[in-house]
């Protein structure tokens, strides 16, 4: 396992906002179609980090590469083409439209249709589109909502516009799905669900990063975590290795208890 | 709305065009309906950008008058036909609409605000200022007309055709965009600019492009309203006419195509009908835009719908 | 050279007031986030104000200087309370609009009040007879500018570093929930702001109006060209605002001298294109302007 080139490569990123140091050399390795989570109390750097790696802003410095290509400084749209998708903490739909409609916005990056063609609506385009619509159809029954593509997305349980929200991220067709706490709010038998989800999700080839609260489902999915406090990372290993480690249960898991 | 809906109503609407431009005999009236025509497609215009992208521009008078202007300097200055200046014009303000929307819209919206409402003074600057090509305050004249075969496109009858024959292809393409990746990606950067780029939208160019095509819009009007009138003058392009445009789109319902046939007969028709509003018109336009965003930013049309459906709803929960 | 001299002190004259309205739109901006398009408007309704108390009805000019300003302010209040407090989802779209619309209302309904001809007012002080500085003429009125904007820019700056309301304002402008939950009163402070910055823009209208005339209309392009000055010297800062502002006056008056006046208004929109294309954040400023 070791030997394997890594597919996600981040490599001593720091980021300050104004005087607080929100991550501080950070670097870790993601391995191909790994499930792969990120931990760590309130503050601790998680979201600050998913940030950088989809493009939202850069980083003051370190690099990050995927599958060996440097995507320090690419625009978020262009880190979407080339293979990252991502979901938010506090679910971004968008409100005006469908369940169905979110989906497609997904289905931007991987479809060709400008403003002429759209209006032209020449055979190709209403090819592509019926190539969209049948594509989203189907991530909608992969989560189970194929029955909801007409409602109204902001219409639907939490827990379900976050299942909508990882479908809209799949119909990228991304290698890396960024995953921002997609446990929170959701009751016990959604999180089941859910952990079948990114499990199939994995199996169909994609390689999952994911930052969760939720111990069970992190220690129970992932194969690797990385536990970060206070922009630094305090240990990476298995999730056997996490559980043991004194300092881990004393930054982190302690607190809990 | 189903394609198929949209179809339909596109039809009866076409309809509705053919029997009102042939009942309709008074030129006085005709005339006020081809205006109607012209103010619906800069409403629908502004409304892309406006109502779907979520961006404003304070100086899209700049655009109406830039086709109105571009196309009245190539036919009488030059003896230009005005068929050939059509896509001149198209073409020009296509470009600069994206070489100005580009850098602004990079930003947030009071940048684009301020920086469009400066661009429509500067051009209501030029059209006054550049006498020799735009004949100063005074106007242009002796515009030529439109003419198709042996017909001459005048104010009456023959021009309401021209102009809601336009108004109906644009409702069509319109309509077509919207339900496009195009217009998702429009309602979803209107929606949600982060999220938006998350997806994989390439949100600069959008916004540029969306610019671009409702600058185009306006200047297609532009370019009608001259041949038709046959005479220009600056004080049709100024930083209140912008706001009239405004105004229409706020009346309307942000993100409605048939809200700006709406709003813009509201805002041709008030003058016409109160003699007295030339005199409160800035008063009213200010009221009317701060009343409606504070309390129903969708806008008129929009916020009245939603508040009826919301009233349905809960008399048909309560029913049940 | 004394050509250049006197293009440079008339440049620096409009370009204090250019600043002192750029410094209306920082402080509402510092404390709100918010770009107010009715800025302008504030220094209209300031000049014409002075000139009803002042020419009309004849009160002493320091009067109706105070109280013009005073009413101004008091306008600005009545904006936040009316208008923009019962905003439910304070977004730029909504914000933009109800602020362009108190724009054009103010604007309608100063043509009403005032018609649409221009007033000229008396300058601060009665004497008229310019005085030389190395053989360019200055006007009394210009001392009177460049002096009064200096006091504010210092005002402003020791209220900021020295008073504990300035510090609160501060301390809202950096965070508002943050400051709400320490106990200062952030409802307070933006309302403050709101006068504070209707204020600033009165002034500048009262000393601009003996130089220019007033009217009703002359807020947009005034509006505009603050903006222009905000913008240079990079939004939020005050000292930014006031060299921003001499920059853009000094450019314009230059402009005007060695081209042709026709090109006056184009200068500032200019300026504020090429900052947008190429420095969003200004000559001076520092933070980076938010992209979303």
């Amino acid at each position: 396992m070791g030997t394997q080139k890594p597919f996600l490569a981040i490599d001593g990123v720091s980021k300050a906002f104004g005087g607080i140091q929100a991550l501080y050399q950070v670097s870790f390795d993601v391995q191909e179609r790994h499930i792969h989570a990120l931990i760590g109390p309130n503050g601790a750097g998680k979201t600050t980090l998913f940030n950088v790696i989809s493009g939202a802003f850069p980083p003051d410095e370190g690099s990050i590469r995927l599958d060996g290509t440097d995507i320090q400084g690419c625009p978020m749209h262009e880190l979407v083409r080339l293979g990252i998708a991502r979901t938010f903490q506090n679910v971004e739909l968008f409100a005006g439209m469908s369940v169905l409609e979110n989906v497609l916005v997904g289905c931007h990056s991987r479809t060709r249709c400008g403003l002429i063609g759209a209006m032209a609506r020449w055979p190709w385009v209403v090819r592509e589109e019926r190539r969209a619509r049948q594509r989203a159809m189907e991530l909608l029954d992969m989560v189970g909502l194929a029955d909801s593509a007409h409602k109204r997305a902001v219409d639907l349980p939490f827990g379900w516009q976050r299942l909508v929200e990882i479908a809209r991220a799949l119909a990228a067709e991304p290698k890396l799905l960024l995953l921002d706490e997609p446990a929170a709010g959701l009751n016990a038998v959604e999180t089941e669900k859910l952990s079948r989800l990114i499990q199939h999700i994995r199996a169909s080839g994609i390689t999952v990063l994911l930052v969760e609260h939720d111990m069970n489902l992190t220690m129970d999915i992932s194969d690797r975590i990385v536990v970060l406090d206070r922009g630094r990372k305090l240990a990476e290993g298995t999730p056997r290795e996490i559980q043991s480690s004194d300092a881990v249960m004393e930054a982190y898991l302690g607190k809990k208890q | 709305m189903s394609s198929r809906a949209r179809l339909y109503s596109t039809g009866i609407f076409a309809l509705g065009i053919v029997a009102v431009g042939l009942g309709v005999s008074n030129p006085y009236e005709q005339q006020l309906l081809t205006i109607i025509g012209i103010h619906t497609l800069l409403a629908l215009g502004l409304n892309m950008l406006m109502g779907y992208a979520g961006q404003i521009s304070l100086g899209h008078a700049a655009f109406f008058g830039l086709g109105a202007y571009g196309t009245g300097i190539f036919t009488t200055h030059f003896q230009w036909s005005p068929w050939a200046s059509l896509p001149v014009v198209l073409v020009t303000s296509c470009l600069v609409g994206y070489a100005i929307g580009r850098p602004i819209l990079r930003l947030s919206g009071y940048y684009l605000a301020m920086g469009t409402l400066g661009l429509g003074i500067i051009a209501h600057v030029i059209f006054r200022e550049w006498d020799t090509f735009t004949g100063g305050a005074s106007g242009l004249v002796g515009i030529p007309p439109l003419v198709v075969g042996r017909l001459v496109l005048g104010l009456g009858r023959t021009g309401f055709f021209a102009v809601w024959a336009t108004v109906v292809l644009f409702f069509v393409l319109c309509g077509r965009l919207v339900d496009s990746r195009i217009g998702r990606a429009l309602r979803a950067l209107g929606d949600s600019p982060g999220a938006a780029a998350a997806s994989g939208i390439h949100t600069a160019h959008l916004k540029a492009v969306i610019f671009s095509f409702s600058a185009v819009m306006a200047a297609l009007a532009g370019y009608l309203y001259a041949h038709l009138l046959g005479f220009i003058s600056p004080s049709s392009f100024d930083f209140l006419m912008s706001i009239r445009m405004v105004t229409m789109v706020v009346i309307g319902g942000m993100a409605s195509i048939w809200g700006s046939l709406l709003g813009a007969s509201v805002i041709t028709l008030l003058p016409e009908w109160l003699h007295v509003f030339s005199d409160y018109e800035m008063m009213a336009y200010g009221l009317i835009l701060m009343v409606v965003m504070i309390f129903l930013p969708q806008g008129l049309t929009r916020g009245v719908l939603d508040a009826f459906q919301r009233a349905r709803t809960l008399r048909g929960a309560a029913s049940s | 050279m004394s050509e250049f001299l006197q293009f440079l002190l008339t440049g620096i004259t409009t370009g204090a007031i250019y600043g002192l309205i750029a410094l209306g739109f920082n402080v509402l901006y510092n404390a709100t986030d918010l770009i107010n398009f009715a800025q302008g408007e504030f220094v209209m309704l300031g000049g014409l104000g002075f000139y009803t108390l002042g020419v009309v009805l004849g009160w002493p000019l320091g009067l109706s200087f105070a109280a013009a300003v005073a009413a101004v302010s008091l306008l600005g209040l009545l904006l936040e309370r009316v208008a923009l407090r019962p905003v439910k989802k304070p977004e730029p779209l909504p914000l933009i609009i109800i602020t362009v619309g108190a724009s054009i209302f103010l604007r309608g309904v100063a043509m009403r009040l005032w018609g649409k001809d221009p007033y000229s007012v008396p300058g601060l002080t009665a004497s008229a007879e310019p005085v030389k500085v190395f053989g360019a003429a200055v006007m009394p009125q210009s001392l009177w500018i460049v002096g009064i904007v200096v006091a504010f820019m210092v005002g402003l700056h020791l209220f900021g570093k020295r008073t504990l309301t300035g510090k609160a304002m501060e301390a809202c402008a950096i965070h508002r929930n943050a400051a709400w939950i320490l106990g200062i009163p952030s409802d307070r402070m933006v309302l403050l702001a709101f006068a504070f910055s209707a204020g600033l823009g009165a002034v500048g209208g009262v000393i601009i109006a003996p130089i220019t005339m007033c009217s009703y209309d002359m807020g947009t392009m005034l509006g505009l060209k603050g903006f222009c000055a905000a913008m240079l010297g990079g939004l939020g800062s005050h000292w930014g605002a006031a060299v921003g502002g001499v920059l853009l006056g000094v450019l314009e008056s230059l402009a005007v001298g060695y081209f042709s006046s026709g090109i006056k208004d184009a200068v500032a929109f200019l300026v504020l294109l090429g900052i947008l294309f190429v420095r969003p954040a200004g000559l001076l400023g520092a933070s980076a302007v938010k992209r979303f």
